[in-house]
């Protein structure tokens, strides 16, 4: 296996995550905090420790699996953006079917638990997906408003039918029994052993998309559906499978997060979660690989945001501007580019011209 | 039943109908100008956001109301500029860009509140807003005066912009470059004028109007207070509205309405329903409204196609 390195995306990305950084020591300082002494404070949060680094990896496993989910899709040419919903639906279900199996043998509660999540996050998925292939519905509409209802359904599920016993707890579900927690892997840490699943489906989710007939047929339905029809492939079922594979990866996201961190439903399951995966996708311009590695970039930035903020008392949402600066220049650097050549290939034919012009008054 | 009936239709249902419905409508006319330059705009919610934010602190800052809402839109300008300088000049994907604006408003805004205000927000400032207008005479006028009567002045103000942005689009040489610099940008070149220019103009214009729609939500519906993620997907109605309203501003206006009505109900209906769920309809309406959209346009069409179908295939006359 060879593994061909696009030198120059590393290099922008490096250009833009510096200039990033550059741009967040400006806010930092213009809002009057000393941006050296915080991003040592960020740095310091995110490495000091092994629970400051599981949570580290804990966040970048969500963000990696979300940040594939919408790979999938929009590999084949859907954009996903309701993973925020899946995800949450995901997680309720899940919730509330380990708290009801109690009793149980983890051995059965946590598959049924899982292939619940996935099944709901699948569908809920389907939809935008079912609508954009049979009425050509725009999807980005469609899957961002189902995120709102999920998130209405959710905290109805959450303060009412599926309420905790316990009335301190005004929104969640049940507390999960202990026996069907996820192992840590570092003490006082998110980390728990579902990383290495979490690692084993981004790795294959690569090599589906990357080495196989299926991720050919995909990235052709994605480039180029009409030549794809032409050659016989069945798009519009393509599409419907990718949704439905991105919508159970959201909903497991949402599983793990319970199973893994909060051992309960409740809103803080996912925070936009969903979104910064995104973020991180559309930053690795949707590879799955890169999309991995940036995951953990910016799980290093986010928690050691929220470690700056206990420190230094500076808003951890620094983070999320600094992020999306990273994007914005991402973005900008194709145009850029893309503006040098023009100029460039404008500037030798202005030259070539000249010589020709030049010529031929030298043949009169 | 009847006690519910006579609740939802009551004057009051309208009246809020129009305060949830304007920012809507503002961001939504706005919306229109940029989808009518062939922009696909989906980081409306983050204008509105970061309008929201603005015009809270632009009030805080110059004690007045109306500074606030003049500071929302001239930082609307500035991120109409800002989205035009990826999406026309550097063409860098609109919808990478619009996403990315819309993460970039909520940590901003939630930064810069935080940063200025301290942890627990708006609540304990002082903070200018905008009070009720009472119209003499009008309000006197049994139920139609107190909906017409009694909203903030933006609410007149975009009453207002119906008219304006109509006659803009429709009515105006300016309206009409930017609407051929949406759909045919060469023709337009070719007559002389630039299709970017006309992509900035629609821009810039949307960045105001979503700003406005921003210091509506904070200065005028919530008295002067900022929450994080206040827009709440309102971006996204009314980028819906706009499809709805084959971005006709005052179709948008008119969708936005729809959307108003449908969360005023849900907010009567609380006392009846959990209000979590009345607080999903407005979002499943606008799903249903996008759906209700392009069906009816297949099928439109597929009206028309038999026709030329069956004269396609009608046998040669005889003879």
């Amino acid at each position: 296996m060879r593994l061909r390195i696009n030198w120059s995306y590393i290099l922008a990305l490096t250009v833009s995550i510096a200039a990033a950084l550059v741009i967040g020591a400006a806010i930092l300082l213009i809002s009057g905090y000393d941006p050296l002494k915080a991003y040592a404070a960020m740095l310091s949060g995110a490495f000091s420790n092994a629970r400051h680094i599981g949570d580290v990896l804990e966040y970048a496993m969500v963000l990696c699996l979300c940040g594939v989910a919408c790979d999938i899709g929009s590999r084949v040419g859907i954009f996903n953006v309701g993973g925020e919903g899946q995800l949450l639906l995901g997680a309720i279900v899940a919730a509330q079917i380990g708290v009801a199996l109690n009793g149980l043998s983890a051995w059965i509660v946590i598959p049924v638990a899982g292939l619940g999540a996935a099944l709901v996050g699948g569908l809920y998925a389907l939809l935008p997906g079912w609508l954009k292939v049979k009425h050509r519905v725009n999807e980005v509409i469609t899957t961002i408003m189902l995120n709102n209802i999920a998130e209405f359904v959710c905290e109805y599920l959450a303060k009412g039918p599926w309420k905790n016993p316990d009335n301190n707890i005004v929104a969640g579900t049940g507390n999960l029994p202990q026996t069907y927690w996820f192992t840590r892997l570092a003490t006082g840490s998110n980390l728990t052993t579902v990383f290495f699943v979490a690692t084993g489906m981004t790795i294959l989710t690569w090599y589906v998309m990357q080495k196989t007939a299926t991720g050919y047929e995909m990235r052709l339905t994605g480039d180029n559906p009409r030549f794809a029809r032409f050659a016989g492939l069945k798009t519009d079922r393509i599409v419907l499978i990718a949704m439905l594979v991105s919508g159970m990866m959201c909903g497991l996201v949402g599983m793990f997060r319970v199973y893994g961190a909060e051992h309960i439903y409740k809103a803080s399951i996912s925070n936009d979660y969903y979104f910064e995966g995104l973020m991180v996708a559309m930053i690795a311009k949707y590879q799955v690989l890169p999309t991995a590695v940036i995951s953990v970039l910016f799980a290093i930035l986010k928690i050691g945001a929220q470690g700056m903020e206990t420190a230094a008392g500076v808003p951890n949402q620094i983070y999320l501007i600094i992020q999306t600066v990273v994007i914005f220049s991402m973005a900008a650097e194709s145009g850029i580019v893309s503006d040098i050549k023009r100029r460039m290939a404008d500037k030798s034919a202005r030259l070539a011209a000249r010589q020709r012009a030049k010529e031929g008054a030298a043949n009169e | 039943m009847n006690e519910i009936l006579s609740q939802v239709f009551s004057a009051g249902t309208f009246t809020q109908m129009l305060r949830s419905a304007t920012p809507v409508a503002l961001a939504a006319m706005g919306g229109s100008m940029t989808e009518h330059a062939g922009i696909m705009n989906i980081g409306m919610d983050g204008m509105i956001l970061m309008g929201a934010l603005i015009g809270v602190l632009g009030s805080y800052v110059i004690g007045s109301a109306v500074g606030g809402v003049a500071a929302a839109v001239l930082f609307g300008i500035l991120v109409g500029l800002f989205f035009a300088l990826f999406v026309v000049k550097l063409r860098s994907d609109e919808f990478i860009i619009g996403c990315a604006l819309n993460i970039f408003a909520s940590g901003f805004t939630a930064y810069v509140s935080r940063a200025v205000f301290g942890l627990s927000g708006t609540s304990g400032y002082e903070i200018d807003y905008m009070r009720p207008i009472e119209i003499p005479l009008i309000k006197d006028i049994p139920f139609l005066g107190e909906i017409i009567s009694g909203n903030t002045a933006l609410v007149y103000v975009a009453w207002l912009l119906i008219l304006v942005m109509w006659a803009f689009v429709y009515r105006t040489p300016y309206g009409f470059w930017m609407r051929a610099s949406g759909e045919k940008p060469e023709t337009l070149r070719t007559a002389g004028i630039s299709p970017e220019k006309m992509k900035w103009l629609s821009s810039v214009l949307c960045g105001m109007l979503c700003g406005l729609s921003g210091a509506y939500l904070s200065l005028g519906y919530l008295n002067g207070t900022f929450v994080e993620g206040m827009s709440a997907s309102r971006g996204f109605i009314a980028f819906a509205c706009v499809i709805f309203a084959a971005a006709n501003p005052a179709k948008a206006y008119l969708a936005a309405l729809m959307f108003g009505f449908f969360d005023a109900i849900g907010l009567r209906l609380q006392n009846y329903i959990s209000s979590d769920l009345t607080s999903a309809i407005p979002y499943a309406i606008t799903v249903i409204m996008m759906v209700y959209v392009v069906v009816s346009k297949e099928r439109k069409r597929r009206s028309l196609q038999p026709r030329h179908d069956a004269a396609a295939a009608q046998p040669p006359a005889e003879g």
